[in-house]
Parts: structure tokens; C-alpha cells; sequence
């Protein structure tokens, strides 16, 4: 299982903290007692969505604010919906520092003036965050309730409209935007939708500053981030580490056993399935950035395009179904590329392939999310990292001494409205 | 230029006809996904929305010169509100009834990104009310539609619209529910499991 390795301690704990050794780490959250005081805070620390997007808080935040004003109320959702298979860092960070998370959500409520507060779970909540919940409303510590909701295991069920649309009673769908859930949201209301993570971190900036936010990061990306990492042994790590760190450091100081940096290494994941495959040796010298909240190490023992096939042909089995070119292409896509990870290939397959993942393609920016989008840049990069696997296996030859699976992915395919529920 | 402007009108307006005979059953073919040969679907979306403004921009030409005409008074308000002509009050009127509901159809699209999507499907699906309305004023207003070889044009026409509503709603029959599509196409792609 995940265990937790921090080089800067900011978010995660050693083990899981109660509220006791919360509060005696941080004292009570810094409530400004002024809706939209935290906010320039939030845009001089520079700190952007830890959900994957990377999009700056404070813009959503002064969108939902400003809507709010109209309206006469908001919505705050805290999203833990952690649905990407490969990610574990959400799910780490509610475990070990759950007052944080709620800390964070408090003091969003406040910023945005909301009326209605929900924490969106991937799986049922644990006895963590629990605990958390009944010991703050047991010493009034929080402004609103706390509603917690548990998402479908979809890999779609976290995107901002599919959280909205759960929250609101109905299958966890994404939608066409505008109008943006900050603008029109949940029953209506102006709605914030943020990742755990940004919320402890947003936590932290209220009690400290933006400039000790910023005292470690990049000038374009503050800050540290929690990443799941996936050493070339398949075991899974949630790291903390500043943003701009390399990600060879990231493997390195002996953190995960056997790993001598970009030994018996091939290529690197980075950004989970919606990500993109970088060839060794130049993927070590890359460094973390806002979108890198997975990242594999593929030893050499494995074969990088039978691993891009099982992940395409999950990505195809999510799609919602809604969009004809993420309802027709991805499947197409995930048959094109499983029959190149096979034994011998028709010509045609990757030139189709090719076409189908290349620039403009009929497939990319035209969905209600961006599902087809990160699914044709996964395809696409892995078709230039492992060409020289996709001749061999032309030729009837695969590379890898080692057939076990290395990237996660769930069993089944959703076949029923309720899969959705 | 009296007579230009009549005959302008009368040819306008049977193009028009013909424009949303297509724009019609180019909507029944996106609303069921379908394609037309060497298209691919989104072309056919476009083709819909491209013909649809085109159609209104030869309404827009056929109302104009029928109220210059001189030949009948024909009020400009008479083109907006119902049964406000002298002239053929009922045959224009029904014409202004569906230039009505077509102006409705037009803005809803233009704000769909605004709107709830609801309402915007509950006003788009009064096309199926505007083009009979729209065909009966051709009908009964146009004489060179009531007889010869444009008269075969407009039975044409109303077979076609026929046609494709029938397709449309057996279509919609047999359609797949939306959380077992993906499956269904997985089936036709033989993407059983990555084997090597």
C-alpha cells in the first residue's frame, strides 16, 4: 500500500493527526471574519488547483465571490473524488491531516461567502475524517455543516460538472460549460469545486502568507505538491515535494528501494492516464509541475506499449457516452493500439492510429470534458515513446522479460445508469 | 421593378421551402447521430446550422419584397403578427406563424450556451410544428405550387419530411440507452483484452 514520504513537510504528517495534534501543530483556523479578505492572499501566494488542472484558486474563488453577491448564496465543495486508478494522494492527505482538508474548506466558505458546504468522497468516508467532523462540530470550530457525498467509481465522477451534477441528486455526468458551475452551479448557486489538496493548502496560506507559501516552488507554479509516484519495483508512494524538484531527486535518496537514478528505467509517466510518456534518459531531467500528480517509472523489464493499450482501453470503457467523438474514437483508438500491442500488425492500423491521434484529429476539444482530449495525448505520446516496441512487435517480438500488469486499473466496465450513481 | 419584386418573392420563397425541407431533415439526421456519405458527423451539424441561417436570409428577402411589392398591400407588421394581412389573411398569417416560431428556434440556438438546455430542446423541437405550418402557407398562398411540376416539388418535399420523421421515430425505438452505448460500440470493435 501507499506510505508517505515528504522532503517539505507542509501538508502531510508522518502519521494520521487528530484534532488535538492539529490544533497544537497549527492552532484554530484564521477565520478573517470578513467574506473575500483571503482571497488576495490566495492570489499573492499563486497557488493553483491540485486536481490536475492546475487553474489559479484565486480566480475561482473571485468568480464564485462575485456571483455570490448576486445571488445571495454559494456553494464550497471540497473534491476528494480521487478517481484517476493511479492516484492515492487525496485519499493519503484525508487519512492523515483530515482537519487540514476542513480547515480549508472552512475558511473557503468564508472567502466566498457560501451558504452550503459538501466534502465529495471517492470511496465511503473513513474513520478519520469522521472523527474530524464530529470533534469540530463538537467545539463549534466550524462556520457550516459539512455534507459528505460518495461518488461513483468512474474515472469521470470528479470532474467539475460530474461533481455537480452527483451532488445534485443525478448521475455523476460532465456537461457542456458555459455556464461554468462558478457562475452557475448546484441547484443554481454559484458553486467552488476544489481538490482536497488545494484546500490544506489554501489552509496554510490563511495561517502563514503568501510569501512563506512561495518561499519554496517555481515563480510561475509556488508551493509544494503531493504526487503518487510509482517507483520501477510497481509500488506506489505519495511524496510531498516543491514544485520544480527533478524527477530523478523524486526516485533518488534511497526513497524507493532499488532504484539508482534512471537505472533500468524507460520511460516516465507523468500525469496519470491523462498524462503523457517521456522517453528516458531526458524524462529525469523534467521537473514537477502542477500536472505531474502521478508519476511512473517503467522499468525496462516491462512493455511500455502493452501498458499504453490496457490504460487506453480503460479510458475508452469510461467515456460517459454522451459525445459521439469520445463515444465512437476512443473505442476505435483502444482497438487500433491493442492490435499493435498483439503480434503483427495491418499497416493500416498505424496510420489510422496516427491520424486518429495526430493533429487535428477529429477527436480532441470536441467533448463536454476533456476526457478525448487527455486520452489522444496519452495515445499520442506513447505512439513516439515506444515506436521502436511497435516494430517489434510488428515483427512478432515483445521486449518485456516481465508479463504482470504495472499500471492499476480497476476491474469492469459500466454498463447500467446506476454505474453513473 | 413592380414585377421584380414579385416574382423575387415568389421564387424566394420557394427556395426557402426547399432550404427547410432540408434543414429539417438534416435536424432529424444529427438529432439520431447520423451521417451523410463522405461527411463526418459533425459536418452534417454544421450543414444544419449553415442551412438554417441561409433559409432565413432568403425568408428575409421573400418578406421584404412581397411588402414592397406594390401590386397587394401587404403590411410590414403582417410578416411578425398573425392574420394582420388583408391579403390572404389566413395564407400569411400562417406564414407569420411560422417565421414566429422559426425566430424563437434561431435565438434559443444563438444563446444555447446561456440557456438551459431543456428549454432550449422544448423550443427546438417546435420545428416540427413550424414546417407544416410553413409548407401549408406555401400551399395555399403560392399558385405555381398548386399545380405542374412544382406541385410534384411539393409533395416531394412533404414525402421526404414524411419519411424522415417515420425513420426518426422508429430510430428512437431502437435507440441504446446511454450507459450501455459504450459497451455496444466496444462490441463492434473486437477491443476484447490487450492480449500479446
Amino acid at each position: 500500500m501507499t506510505t508517505a514520504l515528504n522532503t517539505p513537510v507542509r501538508l502531510l504528517p508522518a502519521a494520521p493527526e487528530d484534532l488535538r495534534a492539529h490544533l497544537a501543530r497549527y492552532g484554530p483556523a484564521p477565520y478573517r471574519n470578513q467574506p473575500g479578505a483571503l482571497i488576495a492572499d490566495v492570489e499573492a501566494s499563486g497557488l493553483t488547483g491540485r486536481g490536475g488542472a492546475a487553474f489559479p484558486v484565486h480566480r475561482k474563488l473571485a468568480a464564485v465571490a462575485r456571483a455570490g453577491v448576486r445571488q445571495g448564496r454559494t456553494v464550497v465543495v471540497a473534491n476528494g473524488a480521487e478517481s484517476e486508478p493511479a492516484s492515492h494522494k487525496d485519499e493519503l492527505l484525508l487519512q492523515f491531516a483530515p482537519n487540514l482538508v476542513l480547515d480549508g474548506l472552512q475558511l473557503a466558505v468564508e472567502a466566498v461567502g457560501a451558504t452550503e458546504a459538501h466534502l465529495y468522497l471517492h470511496r465511503a468516508p473513513g474513520p478519520q475524517i469522521l472523527r474530524a467532523l464530529a470533534e469540530r462540530a463538537a467545539r463549534g470550530l466550524d462556520r457550516l455543516a459539512v455534507t459528505i457525498t460518495q461518488a461513483p467509481p468512474r474515472f469521470l465522477a470528479g470532474q467539475e460538472t460530474a461533481v455537480v451534477n452527483r451532488l445534485g441528486g443525478g448521475p455523476a455526468l460532465p456537461t457542456f460549460q458555459p455556464p461554468r458551475v462558478s457562475e452557475r452551479g448546484l441547484g443554481g448557486a454559484p458553486t467552488l469545486v476544489q481538490n482536497v489538496e488545494t484546500l490544506a493548502h489554501l489552509a496554510l496560506i490563511a495561517r502563514y502568507g503568501p510569501r512563506w507559501f512561495r518561499a519554496v516552488g517555481t515563480a510561475a507554479e509556488p508551493g509544494s505538491m503531493l504526487t503518487t509516484i510509482y517507483g520501477p519495483d510497481g509500488t506506489a508512494h505519495v511524496r510531498e515535494a516543491a514544485i520544480g524538484t527533478p524527477l530523478r531527486a523524486l526516485l533518488a535518496d534511497g526513497a524507493i528501494d532499488g532504484a539508482d537514478v534512471g537505472d533500468g528505467i524507460q520511460a516516465w509517466l507523468v500525469g496519470g492516464y491523462h498524462g503523457t510518456w517521456l522517453p528516458m534518459p531526458g524524462a529525469a531531467e523534467r521537473t514537477l509541475d502542477g500536472k505531474s500528480g502521478v508519476l511512473a517509472a517503467l522499468p525496462s523489464s516491462r512493455c511500455g506499449l502493452t501498458e499504453a493499450a490496457r490504460v487506453t482501453r480503460y479510458l475508452a470503457a469510461e467515456s460517459a457516452g454522451q459525445c459521439g467523438p469520445c463515444l465512437n474514437g476512443l473505442p476505435r483508438i483502444a482497438a487500433a493500439l491493442a492490435e499493435l500491442a498483439g503480434s503483427g500488425h495491418r499497416r493500416q492500423t498505424l496510420d489510422d492510429l496516427k491520424r486518429w491521434s495526430g493533429p487535428q484529429n477529429l477527436v480532441e476539444g470536441r467533448g463536454a470534458c476533456h476526457h478525448p482530449d487527455g486520452t489522444v495525448r496519452f495515445v499520442r505520446s506513447a505512439l513516439v515513446v515506444f515506436e521502436p516496441e511497435i516494430s517489434r512487435h510488428a515483427r512478432g517480438i515483445c521486449s518485456a522479460t516481465d508479463r504482470r500488469p504495472f499500471l492499476p486499473l480497476p476491474p469492469g466496465m459500466p454498463t447500467r445508469e446506476e454505474d453513473w450513481t | 421593378m413592380n414585377t421584380a419584386f414579385w416574382y423575387a418573392s415568389r421564387a424566394t420563397g420557394i427556395v426557402a421551402l426547399l432550404l427547410l425541407t432540408a434543414v429539417l431533415v438534416l435536424g432529424i439526421l444529427v438529432n439520431r447521430q447520423g451521417r451523410l456519405p463522405g461527411l463526418p458527423r459533425f459536418a452534417v451539424t454544421d450543414l444544419h446550422r449553415n442551412l438554417s441561417l441561409l433559409s432565413v436570409a432568403f425568408i428575409v428577402v421573400h418578406v421584404l419584397t412581397a411588402v414592397l411589392d406594390t401590386y397587394v398591400h401587404i403590411p410590414l407588421a403582417s410578416a411578425v403578427v398573425p392574420f394582420a394581412s388583408g391579403y390572404e389573411r389566413l395564407w400569411l398569417g400562417l406564414g407569420a406563424i411560422s417565421l414566429d416560431i422559426m425566430l424563437a428556434m434561431i435565438v434559443t440556438s444563438l444563446l444555447r450556451g446561456r440557456l438551459n438546455r431543456i428549454l432550449w430542446r422544448a423550443v427546438h423541437l417546435l420545428a416540427y410544428a413550424s414546417w407544416p405550418v410553413a409548407f401549408a402557407h406555401s400551399i395555399g398562398s403560392s399558385k405555381d405550387l398548386q399545380q405542374g411540376w412544382m406541385l410534384g416539388l411539393a409533395v416531394a418535399c412533404a414525402m421526404i419530411v414524411a419519411a424522415a420523421v417515420i425513420w426518426r421515430l422508429a430510430h428512437a425505438a431502437r435507440q441504446v440507452p446511454r450507459a450501455r452505448r459504450v459497451a455496444a460500440i466496444f462490441a463492434q470493435h473486437r477491443t476484447g483484452q490487450v492480449t500479446r
